[in-house]
């Protein structure tokens, strides 16, 4: 395995997506533009575990494949959780008219 | 090397049974109040579903207690065992207290005893939530309820990291969906949108804190994690040297803290009560919290505790004294921005914030207390008392909104006088948040308190006597919040339209919240001692430790599996 992609590589990226998703949660005034940021921090994460999965060295008995598995789950919760959410965002729109976050604000205090 | 996996026990199958009953059911539930029950009309639907949805916890909770008995048969006879049920079943559960599903999930009278906690609060949130119409799709909303409750009981039944996640998502996902629910009131589906958001950010945080630990230490489970750290800890102390394990424990702390509503991951939880329909809230006022910090402390009492490095240094180089801050600072806010509330359900969740802060300090008295598992019962009996304290409460809210379609403080004026015996209730149920004897909101702080204290002569961590003092001085603060609403119904005359008769479905959750609140008040220590042997299992490494030492050769694993 010598000329691989070094495992830092790949660190390195997972955790500049990590922080571009980070950031677009926090700034962007979209509900659905947030909601891909969120994405993008889920898939930071599996990039992550993959990565482990691949390069690193397994503590004795730790199971068949936990970083692969995991990350098939992850990408299973995270569409099952954009489902919910563009649900919600739909129940927003239709009351407020906007799918901007910062509109959503009855409750105060 | 093909992958290869050890096979698996069917038999495990037999111990899942609650949450499989429950997890059924719900489909049941709402195939029934779709295929059936729509030729109904509402009312008579919302009580058949709700029959309904009682008839299967009623099941699930039967099993569980079946469970329980035949976990407590096998310490106590196990031969019994094999003569009830034959050779090969009796054989496996004479092995309770075991991990099961290769390590997945844990099995025992601890994991029973937690079950049929959820499945009593569960009753009681479901009987509550047919009081009133907030919504008409009957057969959903009790569905999703019965659902998230099966998210938890996985959640603290979870080994390992994987389960872990899986089951926060199922409970959290199910909870945004319910929150938006009341459909009539903007406010609903504002407080869903906003749970929604900083529930995912805090699951993908959660999520990559996750991934860089399994990085780290190449293996998911608990009792691995535990022990790699161990190994690696003497060398390298803890999380000063170590930036990547660092962030990776504190994005944890991230997801976990958003869960429990601790500063500064707290901001969803005022608008999430308020807004939620209270059946709602308070299904995510004690189920969900309950469920989180039993993850919480296996998560760090077990997985991260060779880091929690506590020396006798102001904060150390461990997770100790960031849960001490986190606590701290979670009481002092809470309970200041509480005071200035008005509104019933924003003033019970500034208020369930400020008891994170307390249950954060339980969580550091487990670790640095000379008798560990004690302290962890202690923090168990507390959260009991509170979850069925915030019960009470919300049931007292839901009746507001039923008759008058608000939850300010002004609405409880003059219940004292117009229905003596429910505002007798809320005033014990105060009595006992606030943390006055002979509630059993005082022993639950009483004894984390303790614990907190009773740390080694010669180890002594000043940061914890801050602790304790602080949350005593907020105790006190506290008081004159929760006193305005004793004040309310007591001494202010009644405004605005009465309150009806409140029926069973109000006054069951509010009469049978406060006797346990009063009851384990005059007696706690019944309980405190079941909390302390499910606390104690939760803590050590279990049974695990003959299959994971042995390297993954299939003939050796499925010996030690099967064993």
């Amino acid at each position: 395995m010598n000329n691989d992609i070094p495992l830092n590589w790949f660190l390195y990226f997972a955790a500049a997506s990590f922080a571009i998703g980070l950031v677009g949660v926090m700034l962007r005034r979209n509900a659905i533009a947030v909601l891909m940021a969120i994405e993008i921090i889920l898939n930071a994460a599996n990039v992550n575990l993959v990565a482990f999965w691949r390069y690193g060295t397994p503590a004795p008995g730790s199971g068949p494949l936990p970083g692969v598995i995991l990350a098939i789950l992850v990408i299973t919760v995270a569409a099952a959780e954009v489902a919910v959410g563009i649900g919600l965002i739909l129940l927003c729109y239709r009351r407020w008219r906007v799918a901007d976050v910062d509109r959503y604000d009855t409750m105060s205090g | 090397m093909p992958p290869t996996a050890p096979p698996l026990d069917l038999r495990d199958f037999w111990r899942i049974a609650p949450a499989a009953i429950l997890a059924f059911w719900g489909l049941v539930v709402v195939l029934t109040d779709v295929g059936l029950a729509r030729r109904l009309g509402l009312e008579t639907r919302r009580r058949v579903v709700g029959w309904l949805a009682l008839a299967g916890v009623g099941l699930s909770l039967v099993s569980t207690v079946v469970m329980f008995w035949l976990d407590s048969l096998a310490a106590v006879d196990p031969e019994r065992l094999q003569e009830l049920l034959g050779a090969s079943l009796g054989d496996y559960f004479a092995r309770s207290g075991d991990v099961i599903f290769l390590g997945a999930l844990a099995s025992g009278v601890s994991v029973d005893v937690l079950n049929i906690l959820y499945l009593v609060l569960l009753a009681l949130v479901i009987q509550l939530s047919t009081s009133y119409r907030f919504t008409e799709d009957w057969g959903e909303c009790l569905a999703l309820l019965i659902w998230a409750t099966v998210g938890m009981m996985f959640l603290s039944a979870a080994e390992e990291l994987v389960t872990l996640f899986l089951s926060l998502e199922m409970m959290t996902i199910c909870l945004y969906i319910l929150t938006a629910f009341e459909k009539s009131r903007p406010r609903s589906m504002e407080a869903g949108l906003k749970y929604f958001i900083y529930g995912s950010v805090s699951s993908a945080l959660f999520l990559y804190g996750l991934s860089l630990v399994y990085g780290l230490a190449g293996t998911t489970r608990f009792a691995a994690i535990e022990r790699i750290l161990t190994g690696a800890g003497t060398v390298d102390p803890g999380l000063v040297g170590n930036l990547a394990g660092t962030t990776a424990l504190l994005l944890m702390l991230v997801g976990f803290g958003f869960k429990i509503a601790a500063v500064p991951f707290h901001q969803w939880a005022p608008d999430v009560y308020e807004g939620a329909p209270a059946p709602v809230a308070a299904w995510i006022v004690t189920g969900s919290k309950i469920a989180s910090i039993v993850a919480l402390m296996k998560v760090f009492l077990h997985a991260a505790r060779p880091w929690s490095f506590p020396s006798s240094d102001m904060m150390g180089p461990g997770w100790l004294g960031i849960i001490a801050v986190v606590s701290a600072v979670s009481m002092t806010y809470g309970n200041l921005a509480a005071l200035v509330q008005t509104n019933f359900k924003r003033l019970l969740a500034y208020s369930s914030i400020a008891h994170a802060g307390y249950i954060l300090v339980g969580l550091a008295a487990a670790i640095v207390s000379v008798n560990g598992s004690a302290a962890a019962g202690a923090l168990l009996y507390y959260l009991v008392i509170y979850a069925f304290s915030n019960l009470g409460a919300f049931a007292v809210a839901a009746w507001l909104a039923r008759d008058r379609n608000a939850d300010e403080i002004d609405d409880l004026n003059g219940m004292g006088s117009e229905r003596p015996l429910l505002a007798l209730c809320l005033a014990f149920l105060m009595l006992s948040l606030i943390g006055v004897p002979p509630f059993g909101g005082f022993f639950g702080k009483l004894y984390v308190f303790m614990e907190a204290l009773n740390q080694g002569p010669s180890q002594t961590r000043i940061i914890l006597v801050w602790l304790v003092a602080l949350g005593l001085l907020n105790s006190a603060v506290s008081a004159f919040y929760y006193v305005r609403v004793l004040k309310a119904m007591y001494f202010r005359p009644r405004s605005g339209a009465g309150l009806k008769r409140a029926e069973s479905a109000v006054a069951t959750p509010i009469l049978l919240s406060t006797l346990v609140v009063v009851g384990f008040g005059l007696f706690p220590q019944p309980l405190v001692d079941l909390m302390k042997s499910v606390a104690g299992p939760m803590l050590i490494s279990s049974s695990i430790e003959a299959a994971v030492s042995a390297p993954p050769a299939v003939s050796t694993a499925s010996s030690d599996v099967s064993r």
